[in-house]
Formats: C-alpha cells, structure tokens, sequence
C-alpha cells in the first residue's frame, strides 16, 4: 500500500516538474473534442502532404493514353482528366504543393506583420499613426486584389503567388498583433523593464512576443487558411502554380470546362480545398478557445 | 551635514488632455513645482491621496515619465538633460519597486531570468551572474532553489520581494518605491517593511517611499513629504509631523490614521468636498475649498513652501509676516 502511495506522489511530482508551458498546450488540445480532432486531422493532412508522392498510385504527369476523362475505376480510384493523367495521384502530390505555398506565405506574413504590429505599438505616436494608415490603405484593397496586383507585377509562378499572398494579408495580420501588443506594452512588466534601462529590442523580444505568443499562434493558423484559398484562388484564374504542377486551384480550374461530362475532374480537388480550409479554421477557432475562454 | 544623494527642483509633469483638433488643449498639473532633498542613507516618505501625483513624481524622477520642468539632480548631476546612454548609467544607482507585485513580473520568464535581465542590461559578464543572483535572493529571503520557477507559482509576499530582488541586482545607491505594500496583505506589509529596514542597513539603501498608507510611512520613513494636488504642503521629521501636523490638510490627513485604543478620544477632521479637478485646480491655495480656516488671502495667492518650526510648510497660517 504505502508502496503504491510512494509511487503515486513520485509520478504526480515528477508530472509537476514536467509542466512546461508546450506540453501544456497539447495537453489542452487533447482534452476539448473539437481542437482534438481538427488538430488529429491537420496532422493526417500534414502527413499527407510529406509521404504523398510515395502513396501515390501513379505519375501525377504522365498521361494514360488509353484512358482519357474516365471516371472512377478500379485503376484510377478518383478517374482521370483530360488529357489522362490519375486525379487522386496529382491530389497526392498537390497536398504538398498547396500546403508548402500557404505555410511559407504564412510565415512570411507572420514574421513582418509581427515585426510590424509589434514596433509600431511600441514605439506608438506618430509612427504608429503612420505605419497604422498605410496598413489601413492597403487594408481597403480586398487581400486577393492586392495579391492579383503583385502577381501581375511579379508574372505568375508559384512562388511569386506565394509571396504575394504573404505580402496581401500582412495588413490585416500587423493590425491584429499591434491591438495585442498595446495592452502588454502597458503593463507592468514593461515599465518594469524600461526602469532597468533594458534596450527597446530587448523588451520586445524578451516581455512583449512571449506574452503575444499565444495571440500569434491563432492567428497565423487562422492565416494559413486564408492563404489556402488565396493559393488556390491564383491557381485557379491561372496565375499561381502553372501547368502540369499539381496544384488544387489549377487543377479546378482545368475540371471547370468539363462539369458536365466528367464531373470528377472539379469535384475532388474542391473537396479537397474544403477539407483542408475548414480543418485549418476549425483548430484556430478551437485554439483561439483554450487561449482565451472569454471570447 | 550629510550629502544629498538626489535633490528635485522645481519639478513639473504637465499632462496634456483634450487634445482634439479644434479643442483648446487642457492639461492636468499632475505635478507642480514640487522641490525635495533626499539625503544619503535616509528615506524620505511621501504621502498624499491618490491622484495627488506621487506616483507621477516618483516616474518623472526615474525619467519614465520625461517631466515638463525643473532639474533632477542625482549624486551631484542634473539628469535631466540626460542622453540615452548617459541615463542608462544612472539607472544602475537608482532602481523602482513597484506597486503592484501580479503586473510587474513578467508570466512567461522564469525568475532566473527576471532576475538576469538588469545584468544583461548592464553589462555585467556572465560568470558572475550566478553568484549575484544567489547572493540576492538571500538577502530578500528567498530560497535559490526557487529560481526555476514562474511568478505565478509565489505568493503575493513572495512576488514582491523578487521584485526587490530585481531592483536590488544593481546594488543601486537609490531605491524608488511606489507603493511597494499596498497590495499586499497588513500581514505580509509588515514582512516587507522589516525587509526592506534591513536591506537599508545592510546595503546603506536611500529609500523614496512613495505611499497613501500613513502607518507605513510612520513605521519607515525618516522624513514625511505631504502632497496634495501635486504639491508639496508640509516636508518634516516624521517624529514632528506625526506629532503636531501643521497644515490643515496634514492635520486631517493625521486624523484619519485609526487608532488600536478605543478608548482614547480624538477630534476627527473630516474635509468637505472632493478633491479638485487637476485639470482645473482652485486658485490660490489649492486646498482652500475644502480648509476649515480658510483665510481671504487663502483664496488668491498660493502660500510658498516657508521654513516653520525646523520644517517646511506650504500655508498662510504660519507666515510670519501675516
């Protein structure tokens, strides 16, 4: 009996030791349905999108003379396109395509928009009313118009699709994370920090971003299905990943001519986009609730 | 005559409010023209109501808040003309405990490196580091082996002395203390004031006690400085201000102390009336309008800050002239 006690307050002790604050996070997403399966299947997605080009049944390029439009068949699970390449194989390997072009578009707009929220918030007064107009400006344009407009400067590739849509939602992600900084920036700790005579980088880094963290996490998740759409949205009116890429929006775009005689051309690669779009919104909106109950 | 350690002059922190595009800009006088000695080793008090602006001057002395006017001068030099990193040297001399112990430690960092951050602030190399960290968590009471551990895992008592063990990292000549017990309970408050007396000893501290608490003040400070609405009306010993108040406003403030005999019997002044507008303050003596011996002269100039029994007092009651 006491022997079970002593290993029981041993393990509890030693859970103690371990609670860190990452570990804490999985914890919270295991717990709650909704963040445990839209977390379960943006890792099944993610897995997809790395071991996809092994799975895939066929040459997402190489054209099936034989077997052109087909639908749905014992060879060609998902049928084949117009000019008779395998549906579920370019699914496959555009799983990739897709998610490498939102994550790094992401990643571009969550360093800057932070870079950006974050300093103008800090510094505050005239600086942040500029910077904060000109976000506002830019703002106006709806984020896929100023993406067209960058592309057709850029001309179109999917890596410029992929550096517009970063620079397109920067705006909207720099306002966000400048409205979270503010109230940090207020903060004890701060002033505390600034009494010292820490540097301003060294308070922003060290007392703000930390304290943003969570903040940040949401919403470059929630950013990550916008960029998406927007990814797939360029694809699709021809100015993201070109031909023969295997990219959603491209490949839709290619179905659309034919909804009539082969439906199966537009459907999956829109099921597709649905799928992942709304497994991104569901854990952000699911982690936007463990990070703040309140709203 | 011992030396002043920091000596404040004409000190102004004018807030601007208002300020629309065809508003005519306000400001509220947080501080007026406020004048201090602190001597070395000592520990001046500063008392007064909230909103007085005890708070703000003890800001506009760090330079957390730039004041509007007047001259900061510490260990001999003004500083208020001071350039970045000129500031940055005096800011090791003289650190601030604040008010408010669950604001004012960051909830992310552990206390290791709350207490690290002054150090890598100022330069000190890391190999001592360790050493000074233990060294100071000692003298406030804590345990080093508490040093991987977050704020939020300390109790209110326990937060505050990290936060004196951060201002303390520096081993500055100057601590600022803004209300450094108000949030604390009366039981720990009393832990805290005998920590910070023997820190004061130990390190030959100068303390400038900022707080609403007149038993606080009491129990530590040297010298007392009453303000009301951003002035300075009464400095003295605390022995002679707890005694015999003299300004009708310290008076008042004195008669509201509560007293553990219940039997004793005491003449409770109570002010009429709020404390005024800063934005729009009374002319003459700003405390006229709530002063039981208001005088006619009261209400046109403001009395000047006059030496009266070995102390200085801000009324026309003891002018010696009037």
């Amino acid at each position: 009996m006491s022997e079970i006690n002593k290993a029981v307050t041993v393990r509890s002790m030693w859970r103690k030791e371990r609670q860190l604050p990452r570990f804490e996070l999985l914890g919270k997403i295991m717990q709650r349905k909704k963040a445990k399966y839209s977390f379960l299947m943006m890792l099944g997605i993610i897995v997809i999108g790395i071991i996809g080009p092994w799975i895939a049944p066929h040459d997402p390029t190489k054209t099936y003379y034989e077997a052109f439009m087909q639908g749905p068949s014992k060879q060609f699970w998902l049928g084949t396109d117009a000019i008779g390449r395998d549906i579920l194989s370019r699914l496959l390997y555009g799983t990739r395509v897709t998610l490498t072009a939102a994550v790094m578009a992401s990643a571009m707009t969550f360093v800057v928009g932070t870079l950006i929220g974050v300093t103008s918030a800090y510094i505050g007064g005239f600086f942040d009313n500029l910077i904060m107009r000109i976000m506002d400006v830019l703002l106006a344009l709806p984020g896929i118009v100023l993406a067209l407009a960058i592309v057709a400067a850029l001309g179109p590739s999917q890596e410029n699709a992929m550096i517009a849509i970063g620079i397109a939602s920067i705006p909207g992600f720099s306002i966000l994370v400048r409205g979270a900084a503010l109230s940090i920036k207020e903060s004890g700790y701060v002033e505390a920090s600034r009494s010292i005579g820490s540097s301003n980088w060294w308070i922003i880094i060290n007392q703000l971003i930390p304290n943003i963290a969570n903040v940040l996490i949401v919403y470059t998740t929630m950013f990550i299905g916008g960029a998406i759409l927007s990814t797939s949205a360029l694809g699709f009116i021809g100015l993201g990943a070109q031909p023969p890429t295997p990219e959603w929006g491209t490949m839709l775009n290619e179905g659309k001519d034919y909804l009539r005689e082969a439906w199966w051309l537009a459907t999956f690669p829109g099921i597709a986009i649905t799928v992942v779009v709304f497994t991104v919104y569901m854990l952000g909106d699911a982690l936007r609730d463990i990070f703040d109950p309140k709203a | 005559m011992k030396t002043p350690l920091l000596e404040v002059r004409n000190l102004q922190k004018r807030f601007l409010t208002g300020k629309g595009w065809l508003q005519q800009p306000t400001c509220v006088h947080a501080v007026n023209g406020v004048n201090l000695t602190v001597t070395e080793g000592e520990t001046l008090g500063i008392v007064g109501e909230s909103g007085c602006g005890k708070s703000t001057l003890g800001r506009c002395i760090l330079r957390l808040i730039e004041p509007t006017e007047g001259e900061i001068v510490f260990q001999g030099r003004d500083i208020r003309p001071f350039k970045k990193a000129d500031m940055h040297q005096v800011r090791r001399n003289m650190q601030m405990v604040f008010q408010n112990p669950f604001d004012t430690l960051n909830p992310k960092l552990t206390i290791k490196s709350i207490l690290t951050e002054p150090l890598i602030a100022h330069g000190i190399p890391k190999e001592l580091r360790q050493a000074l960290i233990e060294d100071t968590m000692e003298l406030v009471g804590l345990s080093k082996k508490q040093l991987a551990r977050y704020a939020h895992e300390f109790s209110g008592g326990q937060r505050q002395r990290i936060g004196i063990a951060r201002a303390l990292m520096l081993r500055p000549k100057l601590i600022i203390a803004d209300e450094p017990v108000s949030a604390l309970d009366v039981s720990i408050q009393s832990q805290i004031l005998n920590l910070l007396q023997d820190l004061q000893e130990q390190l030959s501290l100068t303390y400038l006690f900022i707080s609403h608490d007149l038993s606080v003040v009491e129990h530590i400070a040297d010298r007392v400085a009453v303000m009301y609405l951003g002035e300075v009306i009464e400095l003295a010993n605390k022995e002679d201000l707890f005694a015999k108040p003299l300004h009708p406003y310290a008076q008042s403030l004195l008669s509201a102390v509560p007293v553990s005999d219940p039997d004793e019997k005491r003449e409770r002044i109570l002010l009429k009336g709020d404390l005024p507008s800063p934005s729009n303050p009374p002319s003459g003596c700003k405390f006229h309008p709530r002063c039981w011996a208001c005088m006619d002269i009261c209400k046109t100039t403001a009395p000047a800050l006059q030496e009266v029994e070995g102390r200085l007092v801000a009324c026309h009651l003891y002018e010696r002239n009037g």
